[in-house]
């Protein structure tokens, strides 16, 4: 049995560091792992970062993330991601990590994503420059998303964003701003590979459960939808997902 | 207060480098403006109240904006 801790949307600043520290401090009794899904920081800075590495470091169990568009909004990436890896939590951004959990070995593979909607009703790569940028965006991450999880050594492959894959998870957000909520790119990619579970944060009005097309569990942990400090998943070592039925 | 000045409150709170928060719902009402959601301290909510005064004088506001919990979960969910 693999147990995954996972929360999202922390928006870390001074003025909460210690909020989380207890019930973290018991995490190691309770999971095996946390992954954290984007938006660790307020807006951005080294700063804030410190004080993600701070609360989220040490704590006795692999911490694996991913960054979310707030950690982007200051353009201080590089020394955001450097404050994560200096207290040893390891950022993902297309790429994968293999952790070993009692034998069993547990893939992740990560990516921030990025928006463009839900098949049917989704933005197209066509007219301005501008917009086939964004949904090229979208593509790419996607496509290194797919990519990473397909090419982990693993027996466990669970997949990390900070957008979300599929639109079951925001419910209750506002229709208009799904497209900037996640894509259907990302559920694409997740498919691909005998994924066993998709993480997400983003959607602070959303709701936790939801499947992709292929079958693979997702779940919503940005912090306001779980109101705890992070929710557990427990996972058989022989899980894998239903039978893909799409794929990049 | 119209539906110009409803988007430039919303835009100010995910916009303002004080705030940044993008979870706030803004909505209208006989007796002003009602902001609902959620944040991480109770400082974050106050923040937000000071930005709208500030920025909107005009305006009655009131905040019915929660601190999001942050204990430890009482159980696991089982996937396999």
């Amino acid at each position: 049995m693999i147990r995954i801790a996972a929360v999202g949307d922390v928006h870390m600043d001074r003025d909460v560091l210690g909020r989380f520290r207890p019930a973290l401090e018991e995490l190691p009794d309770r999971a095996d792992v946390l992954l954290l899904a984007g938006d660790l920081t307020r807006h951005g800075t080294e700063a804030e970062a410190k004080c993600v590495a701070t609360e989220f470091g040490g704590l006795g169990v692999p911490v694996i993330a991913v960054l979310g568009n707030h950690d982007h909004h200051c353009d201080e990436v590089p020394g955001v991601v450097a404050a994560l890896e200096d207290v040893g939590i390891t950022v993902l951004e297309g790429d994968g990590t293999v952790v070993d959990v009692d034998g069993t070995r547990l893939g992740v593979a990560g990516v921030k994503g990025f928006g463009g909607g839900f098949a049917g009703r989704c933005a197209s790569e066509f007219g301005e420059p501008e917009m086939k940028a964004f949904v090229r965006t979208t593509g790419t991450v996607a496509e290194r998303l797919g990519a990473a999880l397909r090419d982990l050594d693993c027996d466990v492959r669970v997949a990390l964003t900070h957008y979300a894959p599929v639109p079951d998870t925001l419910a209750g957000e506002p229709l208009e701003i799904y497209p900037f909520l996640g894509s259907y790119l990302l559920a694409q990619a997740i498919d691909s590979a005998p994924t066993a579970l998709a993480l997400h944060g983003h959607a602070h009005h959303g709701s936790e459960r939801g499947r992709t097309p292929g079958g693979v569990r997702v779940r919503n942990v940005a912090h306001p939808v779980i109101k705890q400090a992070y929710s557990v998943f427990t996972l058989a070592p022989d899980h894998v997902s239903a039978p893909t039925r799409s794929g990049i | 207060m119209n539906d110009y000045t409803e988007a430039e409150v919303q835009r100010a709170l995910a916009e303002d480098l004080g705030v940044a928060e993008q979870g706030i719902t803004v909505v209208r009402s006989d007796r002003g403006l009602v902001l609902c959601g959620e944040v991480e301290s109770p400082r974050r909510r106050e923040e937000i109240l000071r930005l709208v005064r500030e920025r909107f004088p005009g305006i009655a506001c009131v905040a019915d904006i929660g601190v999001t919990r942050a204990g430890a979960p009482t159980e696991a969910e089982e996937l396999a």
